[in-house]
C-alpha cells in the first residue's frame, strides 16, 4: 500500500488572511479518511489546491509520486483525482445521463467508457448512484439529495483513484445522509481512495477510521475519530465556533 | 465499476440506440418536423414561381445569412461564447475566395473552401490568446480585431496588396443561371444546418453545452476547456467563412465594409431574433430580416435602426427569441384548422 | 528635427482622454461584472448633443445639457436594460451591443454619416519647444487630470465611492454589510457615462465625431482595460498612458497606417504574457 497523495508545507494566502498554513499530510492508497474543522478552517481551500482550482503560495502536492502542484484542473482529473463541490454544481440544461456522459468523455473517462459505449457506461454509473430512473430529466428539478448523488456520479465518470468529497452531507436529511453514506462505503469497497471533509464531526465519526483535524488553516492532529474527539484544541475550536459537536 | 453493474444498464441503452435510428422518422411526425419539411419543400419550389434574378437574389441573400447567423448561434448557443467579431471570418473568407477566383483562376468551390479554411486559421489566431481567459474577453477581442481588419483593408497604404476601399470586384458568379445558383445556395444552407445540428446533438455537442452551463464543473469533469472552446470557435469560423465566400460571389465582389461591426450585428440580430441555441431559428431570423429589409431597400440605415430596436425589445422581453412562440401559435392555428 | 514635443503632447492628450473612457468602463466591470458594449455611445451621444444644440443655446449650455442627458441615459440604460437581465450575461452583451447600434443608426437616420466638430472653449495657440499647439490641447490635459483626480478622490472618500470599492472587492461581504449592490451599480454606470461624456466635451473640439466612432472608443477602452487588468483603476490610467504614447510614437516614427493596429497588438501580447493584465486581480473559484 503506497502513498497515493502527499501534501507538503502547503500554504495559501488571500490578501492578509492565510487560509491554509504550512499544511502537510499523507494518504495511503485505499484509505478512507476525513478532513474536519469548523466552518472557515480551510478545508475547501485544501481541496481547491489539490484539485488545481487554486494555486498554492508555497508547498507541493504529489499524487502517485507525481508533482501536480499548480497543474490545470482537468489534467489532475485525468490523472485520477476527482472531486465534488460543497455547493452542488450541475449542467442545468443537460439530462442527468448527459451530465454524467461529460465526465465519461474526459480523456480518462473515455478509456473505460470506450469498451461499453459512453451512454451505456454513463447509465451504469447513474444506476450505481441510484438515479437511473431519472436519466432523461435535467437536474434543475431534482431534490437536493439527488443533486448530491449526481455530484458523486459526475466524479465517478472520470474513473478516479482518489475521490475528494467536499461536505457530501451538507444540507441533507438523515435518510438522505444514510443513502449517501452507503454509496460512499460501496465506492471505498470497490477500491477508490476516499478523502472527505465535514464540519460536523458526528457525521464522520462512525464512517472513517482516520481523521485529520485543521483549524484556522493549520494542521492540528491526525488520528482516529475517538482520539480527535478528545483533543483539547479541536474541542475549543468547535466550542469557540458554537458548532454542533458529538 | 464492476462488470455486474455494467450489464444492468445494457437494456436501457439498447432502447436508446434503436430510438435514435427512428429519431428522424419520429421527428418528421412532430409538428415542428412537418413544418420544417413544408418550408424546405416550399423553398425548393420557389424557382417554379419566379426565375427573376432579383427576387431569387433576396432568397439567396437570406440563405447566405442563415448560414452566417447559424455559425454565430452555434458558438453562442452551444458553448456560451459570444462573438462580436463574426464579421472577421465572414470578411476574410470573402476576400480570400474572391482573390483565388479572380487572380488564381481556381474554381469557385475550391476558392470557397480555401477561404473558409483561412477563416478557421484566423479563428485559431485570435482564439488561442483570448481563450486563456474566461468570460466575455473573447467577444470583445473579436470585435476589436474586426475593427482593425476594417481599417487595415480600408487603408490606402495597403491598397496595392489589399485593394483599398474598392476591395476585389468583378468576380464571376457561381453560375450564369439564376435558378441553378439558387439551388446551389439551398444545398449549402441545408447541409450547413444539418452539420451544425448534428454536431449539437453529438457527444462533442454535449461537452460544448456542459461548458456553457458550468465551465468550472466541466473542468472538474476532466474536460480541457481551451481545447473544446477552440474547436467550437473553429467550427463557427468555418461556417461564417462559407457564408462570407458565398456572399462575395453573390455580390460579385468584396470590400472592407464586410469587416464592420455591422456584419457581426447582422449575425447576432438574426440568430437572437429566432432564438439562441436553436440553429434553425437563425433561418427564421434571416428570412424575416431580409424580407423586411426589402421594404426599406431605399433606406438601408433605417432597416438596421429598426432591427436594433426590435432586437433590444426581443432580448429584453423574450430572451429566448421568437421561434418558440411563433411555433406554438402556428401549432394552435394548425390544430384549429384540423378541428382538434 | 524630430518632433518629440508633438509626440509627447499628442500622446499625453490621447492618453488622458482614453484614461477617462477606460476608467468608467473598468469601474462598471469591477462593480457589476459587466462589459458594457454601449460604452462608446456615451462619448458619441455627448458629442452629438453638443453639436446639435450649441448654435441655438451656446456652447456652455450645450455642454451642460449634454452631460445631464448622458448621465440620465446611463441611469436609464441600467434600469431598463441591464438590471432586468442581470442573470444572463449573454443577453447583457447582446443588448448593450444593440444599444450601441441603435445610437449609431439613430445618428445616421436623423443626422448624417459625415464627420463633424464643435468649437473649442478657448482659441489661440501656445508654443512649446518652437511648436505651436492649439490652446484646446491644454484644456484637455488640465481638464482630464482634474476629472481623474476628482474621480479618484470620490472613489476613496465618498459614501458611494466606498460602496463601489466594497462591491468590487467582495460582492457578498459588501451586501451582508447592507450595501445595495443594484443601486451602487446604477451610480457606477452613471459615473461611467459622465466620464465618457466629459471625454467627449474635452476632445471633440480638437477632433471630430462620426456615427461609427463609438466602436473605436469601445475597442480602445477595452484594450486599455485588458492591459491594466479588468476592474483595476490604477491599471486603466497607466494603460491609457502606455497606449496613448505607443500610438503617438507609431504615428510619427513608423506610419500612421499602423497606429490603428496598436490596440490589438497590445491585447494579444498582454493576453499571452499576463492574462490578467498588469494590475489585474487573480481570478478566484
Ligand atoms: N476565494 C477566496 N477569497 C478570499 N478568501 C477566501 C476565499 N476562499 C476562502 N477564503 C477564506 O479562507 C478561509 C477558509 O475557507 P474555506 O477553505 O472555505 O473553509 P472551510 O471549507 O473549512 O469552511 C475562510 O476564512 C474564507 O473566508
Ligand atoms: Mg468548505
Amino acid at each position: 500500500m503506497g502513498v497515493i497523495l502527499e501534501v507538503k508545507n502547503l500554504t495559501k494566502k488571500y490578501g492578509g488572511l492565510t487560509a491554509v498554513n504550512d499544511f502537510s499530510f499523507e494518504i495511503k492508497r485505499g484509505e478512507f479518511i476525513g478532513l474536519i474543522g469548523p466552518n472557515g478552517a480551510g478545508k475547501t481551500t485544501v481541496f481547491n489546491l489539490i484539485s488545481g482550482f487554486q494555486r498554492p503560495n508555497s508547498g507541493t502536492i504529489r499524487f502517485d509520486g507525481k508533482d501536480i502542484t499548480g497543474m490545470a484542473p482537468y489534467k489532475i482529473v485525468n490523472l485520477g483525482v476527482a472531486r465534488t463541490f460543497q455547493l452542488v454544481r450541475s449542467f442545468k440544461l443537460l439530462t442527468l445521463l448527459d451530465n454524467i456522459s461529460v465526465s465519461c468523455l474526459s480523456s480518462r473517462g473515455k478509456k473505460v467508457a470506450k469498451g461499453h459505449g459512453v451512454d451505456e457506461y454513463a447509465s451504469t454509473i447513474l444506476a450505481s448512484v441510484g438515479l437511473v430512473d431519472k436519466a432523461r430529466i435535467p437536474p434543475i428539478i431534482l431534490p437536493h439529495g439527488d443533486l448530491r448523488k449526481l455530484q458523486i456520479g459526475k466524479a465517478l465518470g472520470t474513473n478516479p483513484q482518489l475521490l475528494l468529497l467536499d461536505e457530501p452531507f451538507s444540507g441533507l436529511s438523515h435518510e438522505e445522509q444514510d443513502v449517501i453514506t452507503d454509496l460512499i462505503i460501496k465506492l471505498h469497497d470497490d477500491g477508490v481512495t476516499v478523502f472527505m471533509t465535514g464540519h460536523v464531526l458526528r457525521e464522520l465519526m462512525h464512517l472513517v477510521p482516520r481523521v485529520i483535524a485543521m483549524h484556522q488553516g493549520k494542521f492540528i492532529m491526525d488520528g482516529t475519530p475517538q482520539e480527535v474527539a478528545k483533543n483539547k484544541i479541536v474541542l475549543e475550536a468547535y466550542l469557540g465556533k458554537g458548532e454542533v459537536f458529538a | 465499476m464492476s462488470a455486474k453493474s455494467l450489464s444492468k444498464g445494457k437494456g436501457r441503452v439498447k432502447k436508446k440506440l434503436s430510438g435514435s435510428k427512428s429519431y428522424l422518422l419520429n421527428w418528421s411526425k412532430t409538428f415542428r418536423g412537418r413544418l420544417t419539411i413544408i418550408c424546405l419543400i416550399g423553398l425548393c419550389l420557389i424557382p417554379l414561381l419566379t426565375q427573376n434574378r432579383y427576387y431569387l437574389g433576396i432568397f439567396i441573400t437570406a440563405m447566405i445569412f442563415s448560414i452566417f447567423a447559424a455559425s454565430w448561434d452555434f458558438l453562442a448557443g452551444f458553448t456560451g461564447q459570444v462573438s462580436f467579431g463574426q464579421a472577421i471570418f465572414f470578411g476574410i473568407s470573402g476576400y480570400i475566395t474572391s482573390y483565388f477566383i479572380r487572380y488564381l483562376y481556381l474554381p469557385w468551390w475550391a476558392s470557397l473552401l480555401i477561404g473558409s479554411l483561412v477563416g478557421v486559421a484566423f479563428g485559431l489566431l485570435i482564439g488561442i490568446p483570448a481563450l486563456r481567459l474566461k468570460g466575455p474577453y473573447l467577444g470583445l477581442a473579436t470585435m476589436v480585431l474586426g475593427l482593425i481588419m476594417f481599417y487595415t483593408f480600408l487603408n490606402v497604404k495597403f491598397e496595392p496588396w489589399l485593394g483599398g476601399s474598392e476591395g476585389i470586384s468583378k468576380i464571376p458568379q457561381i453560375s450564369r443561371n439564376a435558378v441553378e445558383t439558387y439551388y446551389i445556395h439551398l444545398i449549402f444552407m441545408i447541409t450547413s444546418f444539418l452539420i451544425l445540428i448534428w454536431i449539437g446533438k453529438s457527444k462533442m455537442g454535449t461537452v460544448f453545452k456542459s461548458i456553457r452551463d458550468d465551465d468550472i464543473g466541466a473542468e472538474a469533469s476532466g474536460i480541457n476547456l481551451t481545447k473544446y472552446k477552440l474547436i467550437a470557435f473553429m467550427i463557427s469560423a468555418f461556417f461564417a467563412g462559407i457564408a462570407g465566400g458565398l456572399f462575395a460571389m453573390h455580390n460579385r465582389g468584396v470590400n472592407p465594409g464586410v469587416f464592420q461591426p455591422l456584419y457581426s450585428f447582422y449575425a447576432i440580430v438574426m440568430a437572437s431574433l429566432g432564438g439562441i441555441a436553436t440553429i434553425s431559428g437563425s433561418a427564421l431570423g434571416s428570412y424575416f430580416f431580409w424580407f423586411a429589409a426589402e421594404l426599406f431597400s431605399e433606406w438601408p440605415d433605417v432597416s438596421v435602426f429598426i432591427f436594433a430596436i426590435i432586437l433590444i425589445l426581443v432580448i429584453r422581453f423574450a430572451e429566448h427569441g421568437i421561434l418558440k412562440p411563433v411555433l406554438e401559435r402556428l401549432k394552435d392555428i394548425w390544430d384549429l384548422v384540423l378541428g382538434k | 528635427m524630430v518632433p518629440i514635443a508633438e509626440v509627447i503632447i499628442f500622446g499625453t492628450i490621447e492618453a488622458s482622454v482614453y484614461g477617462l473612457l477606460a476608467l468608467g468602463f473598468s469601474l462598471v466591470y469591477g462593480v457589476g461584472g459587466i462589459l458594457n458594449l454601449s460604452h462608446g455611445l456615451f462619448y458619441l451621444l455627448t458629442g452629438y448633443i453638443i453639436f446639435w444644440t450649441y448654435t441655438t443655446i451656446g456652447i456652455v449650455w450645450a455642454v451642460i445639457l449634454a452631460l445631464i442627458i448622458i448621465i440620465i441615459v446611463g441611469g436609464l440604460s441600467y434600469l431598463l436594460l441591464i438590471k432586468p437581465l442581470q442573470e444572463n450575461h449573454v443577453a447583457i452583451l447582446i443588448i448593450t451591443f444593440s444599444l450601441g447600434f441603435f445610437v449609431e443608426q439613430f445618428i445616421k437616420v436623423f443626422g448624417d454619416a459625415i464627420p463633424h466638430t464643435v468649437p473649442s472653449f478657448v482659441g489661440g495657440a501656445i508654443t512649446i519647444l518652437g511648436v505651436p499647439f492649439p490652446s484646446q490641447f491644454f484644456v484637455i490635459l488640465i481638464g482630464s487630470f482634474i476629472v481623474i483626480a476628482i474621480t479618484g478622490l470620490f472613489i476613496s472618500k465618498s459614501k458611494i465611492g466606498k460602496s463601489i470599492r466594497a462591491i468590487s472587492q467582495d460582492r457578498e461581504a459588501a451586501m451582508l454589510m447592507g450595501i445595495n449592490a443594484d443601486r451602487t451599480l446604477m451610480y457606477t454606470v452613471m459615473i461611467s457615462a459622465a466620464l465618457a461624456g466629459i471625454a467627449a466635451v474635452l476632445y471633440v473640439p480638437a477632433s471630430s465625431i462620426a456615427p461609427h466612432m463609438g466602436w473605436d472608443v469601445l475597442s480602445n477602452s477595452f484594450a486599455i482595460v485588458i492591459f491594466g487588468g479588468l476592474g483595476s483603476l490604477k491599471g486603466s490610467v497607466v494603460g491609457a498612458f502606455i497606449l496613448g504614447y505607443t500610438r503617438s510614437f507609431v504615428n510619427y516614427f513608423i506610419d500612421p497606417a499602423f497606429s490603428a493596429l496598436v490596440p490589438i497588438v497590445v491585447i494579444i501580447l498582454v493576453l499571452l504574457i499576463r492574462p490578467r493584465g498588469i494590475f489585474g486581480k487573480k481570478e478566484v473559484y
